[in-house]
């Protein structure tokens, strides 16, 4: 952290220099401008170049975050998932329905009018056909009514909740464009019974958007499992959890491990990890690549005008003027480059995709989301783009000597 | 001095502007070699030559439910049946669960002629698999993985279950190697110490590994196997060993569009850069070109030496690259490998550097040709008349 | 028409013009250049060719060296009908023919005085020792052996003309043409390059062929020849 800070500032104190330098000197920046204009094709190229590796940045940075919002929204730090030991996520893991008919009555669970806020939970992975004829899994979680509740980020959009024992599902919005099938009013055909689709829901990006929803008892008794997966449990408050963790793992007769909610997703997001590093490091190397071309456009525009540089000089423009001018000029023709590739990175938007996780063993669906947060990002990293393949330019710019205006070139 | 001399030291006649330009190159032709590799990596998974004999039978509905153990008699019945392992992914770990690694419960007896060819060259001996036979609590490891914990035969390996509530300490009884530095990633021990000591397991199987007499036969077991237990209890879906795979890498989603995207922005890049470049370095050089045509230089052999140059250029620059993306394989092998199986068998093969090499030259002929061909059709006297 | 003929003493003739025009064409406007240029220049003569700006003489030199055609006439050049020449076949022809001499000297930058003298020779099928006698003969005739490793940028101007001479000259052809060749240099060097000429002319016979304004320069040569609005003047001085 401090190291970063140590990086930064230096970088920084630069930046605010040429902002101050620009009001403060007679910088002539419309003649910079252009220049870059006037040697059109050497500055589009470069625009172009920069564009394609900022288009790309936002992209990955888009993949990386929808990654993450799938799984990091989906938890609450005041309620916990109870496992057993050693399972690690819900699919591994099972409590036999005496111990749940202990847990259920625990004294830590918070209590409301209609009981403690606890709901028992199954959850199996099921093969579904996509729209483009591949398999893939799918996670179909069995919950009780309170478990619908303690998930406020859920929101139903179409028809209404499944009820108890009649083979009803609910399905998310996001799988309805990517598997055939899914209207509501339709029949799915699961653990060799058909299941009536009566509703449709929204979780705020969580990952609950790639899980089909039904009563506990039913996807049990379909899938032939006598025991549950996990139990969601909330407390009265974060703090309890220690607590509670204690109590149920020291209890003999339960035995299970308890995890805060919002720790369990976050092992469910490394998932994404490895594809982020990918993209990052991809993402690095371009840039180190398209530097390099900002820097040779700049250095060929600089050798072009030595004669124009050495009569500024002559003309009175100091040293470090010429430095803010030029170093101006190649944050502007990245920053054109990156304007142009975040406007590019919006064709991705929306693109639907999903992959699977190795973890859960199911399919998790994310949209590539290009917010304007993203784009900004985009630009202000083409602007170090600029700030870096600009500077030794620049600077050798400063230092071409007043004799130069007289040279024949 | 020839001609490889002239074009070279024309490319050096601002050395700053080549060194920044083959950076760019070396960099950008580095991350194509790396993204193809990823791909073709992904693909060859579903290429195992060795595996037209065998075939898959697992639940419908997917790996996570299990087919009764009962099937077997009925698999070992058909005629086109050579032999049955039963298979089962355990899931656990050895000490980290950060150290991942493929480990099996499968049917002991009928897993070295399953795998007969992979086996056959693995440097194993008859005595060895007699010995992983005999003892109830044995396991086999891939050598790599022995060497990476410092096993030896005759270790015992305690592991951890994560799907399965059981912990399982087994002694090695065989290490064997393979050429497919994953295939070596993994361990297996016998299907009755799963059955045994997860007692919801007993008479359940994960899937059968099947070996046909002949790949002919396949299709029409496949059709039988599938038809004999549709709308039954545990319902059968059967296939090639190429296709299971094949829904592995599946799982990874539309990589394969991602990953192509990318590499073709890079390509533009390169191409809209090298040209830039190339155009420049031309036009500095109108009158020089005049004068070499004065001289007697065909305007062929100008454009000739002109694109020899951008060759030259954007050969150099993909060569390295390569190079690079060569270097870094272990690299990612070791990085990525540990998160998804099949990437510790990356590698750069052949052909993918062939492509890489032939796409840069392409390229390098592409981005020079319009500057140097408006450039040898300039009059000789237009050259000469301009300044610089 | 021969009764208008230009008296350049005798011989046979290296370079003959008849009828020769050209003209560029602006939008849709046809700018005559030169028109109706009759020439015979013998073999050995030193011509400077001379005229206010405007006047076309670059662009005869340019038709009689080949690197520009007419858009009417006949040029007989070296033996060859340069018509009948395809631009490949013209390069050749070039290459063991002409050699040039620039008022900007134009050597390759990136190149030293001995590569820059042997690029002409590249074209011609000569080994690697044939190709260095050549060279080191030609930069002995211009004193320049002692820096044949120097680049341009390490010469002064005169002695990066003296090596452009010897570039030209370094494949041994008939006729030499020059572009105003002291038009970049001192009073000095200029004198030491116009010497070099006269002795390329009277010793080694080559035919040189010089577009020049300046009087000095066209002293050195041994006829003058007046370009007015592209039509040949007819009075020719003789220097010599």
């Amino acid at each position: 952290m401090i190291l970063g800070l140590v990086v930064l500032l230096p970088f920084v104190a630069y930046l605010l220099w040429l902002i101050w330098a620009l009001v403060a000197y007679p910088i002539p920046l419309g003649y910079n401008l252009r220049s870059l204009w006037q040697r059109k094709l050497s500055s589009l190229s470069t625009a172009a170049a920069i564009a394609l590796v900022v288009g790309i940045f936002v992209v990955v940075l888009s993949l990386a975050q929808g990654l993450s919002v799938a799984f990091v929204s989906s938890g609450r730090p005041d309620q916990a998932l109870v496992l057993r030991p050693n399972a690690r996520f819900e699919l591994n893991s099972s409590i036999e329905r005496d111990r749940m008919r202990i847990l259920k009555v625990h004294p830590l669970l918070k209590r409301e009018a209609d009981g403690p806020l606890a709901s028992a939970e199954v959850v199996v992975v099921k093969l579904f056909t996509m729209a483009d004829g591949t398999d893939t899994n799918v996670t179909v979680r069995g919950l009780e009514r309170m478990g619908i509740s303690m998930r406020p980020q859920v929101r139903l959009i179409q028809g209404r909740w499944f009820r108890p024992g009649l083979s009803e599902a609910v399905v998310p919005r996001k799988m309805q464009g990517r598997f055939p099938g899914m209207e509501v009013g339709r029949s799915l055909r699961m653990g060799g019974r058909d299941w009536q689709i009566v509703g449709a829901f929204d979780a705020g990006g969580a990952s609950y958007e790639s899980e089909v929803w039904s009563d506990v008892n039913d996807v049990m008794q379909a899938f032939k499992r006598d025991s549950y997966s996990a139990m969601l449990a909330r407390l009265e408050n974060p703090e309890r959890l220690e607590g509670f963790a204690k109590a149920v793992e020291d209890d003999k007769r339960l035995q299970l491990e308890v995890v805060r909610e919002t720790d369990y997703f976050k092992e469910l997001t490394k998932a994404g990890d490895p594809i982020k590093v990918l993209g990052n490091l991809i993402t690095l190397i371009l840039t180190g690549a398209a530097i390099f071309a900002a820097m040779n456009t700049m250095y060929a525009a600089v050798a072009g005008r030595t004669k124009e540089i050495g009569t500024l000089r002559a003309l009175g423009f100091r040293q470090r003027e010429i430095l803010a001018s030029f170093q101006w000029e190649s944050i502007f023709l990245c920053l054109t480059g990156g304007i142009l590739g975040s406007g590019l990175a919006l064709f991705a938007n929306g693109i639907q995709t999903g992959t699977t996780s190795f973890e859960t063993f199911s399919d998790v669906s994310f949209a590539f989301t290009i917010t304007p947060g993203l784009m900004a990002q985009g630009v202000a990293f083409s602007l170090v783009m600029g700030l870096l393949g600009g500077f030794l330019p620049a600077w050798r710019a400063s230092r071409i000597p007043l004799t130069e205006a007289m040279r024949g070139g | 001095m020839r001609w490889l001399a002239l074009i070279w030291k024309s490319l050096m006649r601002s050395k700053r502007r080549t060194l920044l330009i083959v950076g760019s190159l070396v960099l950008s032709v580095f991350t194509v070699a790396v993204l193809q590799s990823l791909l073709t990596t992904l693909n060859s998974v579903t290429d195992n030559p060795n595996s037209s004999n065998r075939l898959v039978v697992r639940h419908k509905s997917g790996l996570t439910q299990m087919l009764p153990r009962s099937y077997e008699a009925y698999l070992r019945q058909q005629s086109e049946v050579e032999t049955v392992c039963a298979l089962q992914w355990f899931g656990g770990y050895y000490q980290d669960p950060r150290n991942f690694f493929a480990n099996f419960a499968s049917d002991e007896t009928t897993l070295f002629q399953i795998f007969r060819e992979e086996f056959g060259v693995s440097g194993i001996t008859e005595a060895q698999i007699k010995d992983y036979i005999r003892d109830g609590a044995g396991c086999i490891v891939g050598e790599s993985l022995a060497k990476k914990n410092g096993w030896k035969v005759g270790d015992v390996v305690p592991l951890t279950g994560t799907i399965f509530p059981l912990n399982p300490r087994l002694t090695i009884r065989l290490i064997f190697k393979s050429p497919k530095p994953s295939d070596e990633n993994a361990l297996h021990f016998h299907y009755k110490v799963l059955e045994e000591g997860v007692p919801y397991m007993k008479g359940l199987v994960g899937s059968f590994w099947v070996r046909a007499r002949r790949p002919e036969d396949i299709p029409r077991l496949i059709e039988r196997v599938d038809r004999h237990y549709a709308n039954s209890a545990y319902e059968t879906l059967t296939e090639t060993e190429n296709a299971f795979n094949l829904a592995f890498v599946k799982m990874l989603g539309n990589i394969g569009a991602i990953i192509q995207g990318i590499t073709i922005a890079v390509v533009i890049a390169i191409l809209i850069v090298t040209g830039n470049t190339m155009a420049t370095a031309i036009r500095e050089r109108t009158t020089e070109i005049a004068v070499f045509r004065a001289m007697g230089f065909s305007a062929g052999r100008v454009l000739a030496l002109l694109l020899a140059e951008g060759v030259l250029l954007v050969g150099v620059g993909g060569f390295l690259g390569v190079l690079l993306a060569n270097l870094a394989a272990g690299g990612v092998r070791s990085s990525l490998g540990a998160a998804m199986p099949f990437f510790a068998d990356f590698a750069i093969l052949p052909d993918t550097v062939l492509a890489c090499m032939l796409g840069a030259l392409g390229i390098g002929v592409l981005a020079t040709f319009i500057p140097a061909y408006a450039a040898t059709r300039r009059p000789i006297t237009e050259g000469l008349r301009s300044i610089g | 028409m021969t009764s208008d003929r230009f008296d350049l003493g005798g011989g046979e003739p290296i370079i003959t013009l008849r009828d020769v025009a050209k003209s560029y064409w602006r939008e849709a406007l046809e700018i005559p250049v030169l028109q109706g240029i009759d020439l015979e220049i013998p073999a050995g003569s030193y011509i400077a060719l001379m005229g206010p700006s405007g006047s076309g003489k670059t662009t005869l030199l340019n038709l009689i060296a080949g690197i520009d055609r007419p858009t009417g006439g006949s040029l007989e050049v070296c033996g060859y009908e340069l018509n009948d020449l395809d631009d490949d076949q013209l390069a050749s022809w070039r290459n063991a023919h002409v050699g040039f001499i620039f008022q900007n000297y134009n050597l390759v930058p990136v190149l030293n005085a001995y590569e820059n003298v042997e690029l002409p020779l590249l074209l011609m099928k000569l080994s690697r020792r044939e190709r260095r006698e050549k060279v080191e003969e030609a930069l002995a005739m211009v004193d320049l052996m002692d820096r044949r490793w120097n680049y341009p940028r390490q010469l002064s101007g005169g002695q990066e003309q003296r090596v452009a001479i010897a570039r030209a000259v370094v494949t041994d052809p008939d006729l030499l043409v020059a572009d105003e060749p002291t038009g970049a240099l001192d009073a000095k060097n200029a004198e030491d390059v116009l010497g070099l000429m006269e002795r390329l002319n009277s010793d080694l016979g080559k035919t040189i062929v010089m577009v020049t304004h300046d009087p000095k320069a066209a002293h050195h040569a041994r006829h003058q020849i007046h370009l007015e609005k592209g039509v040949l003047d007819k009075a020719v001085e003789v220097n010599r």
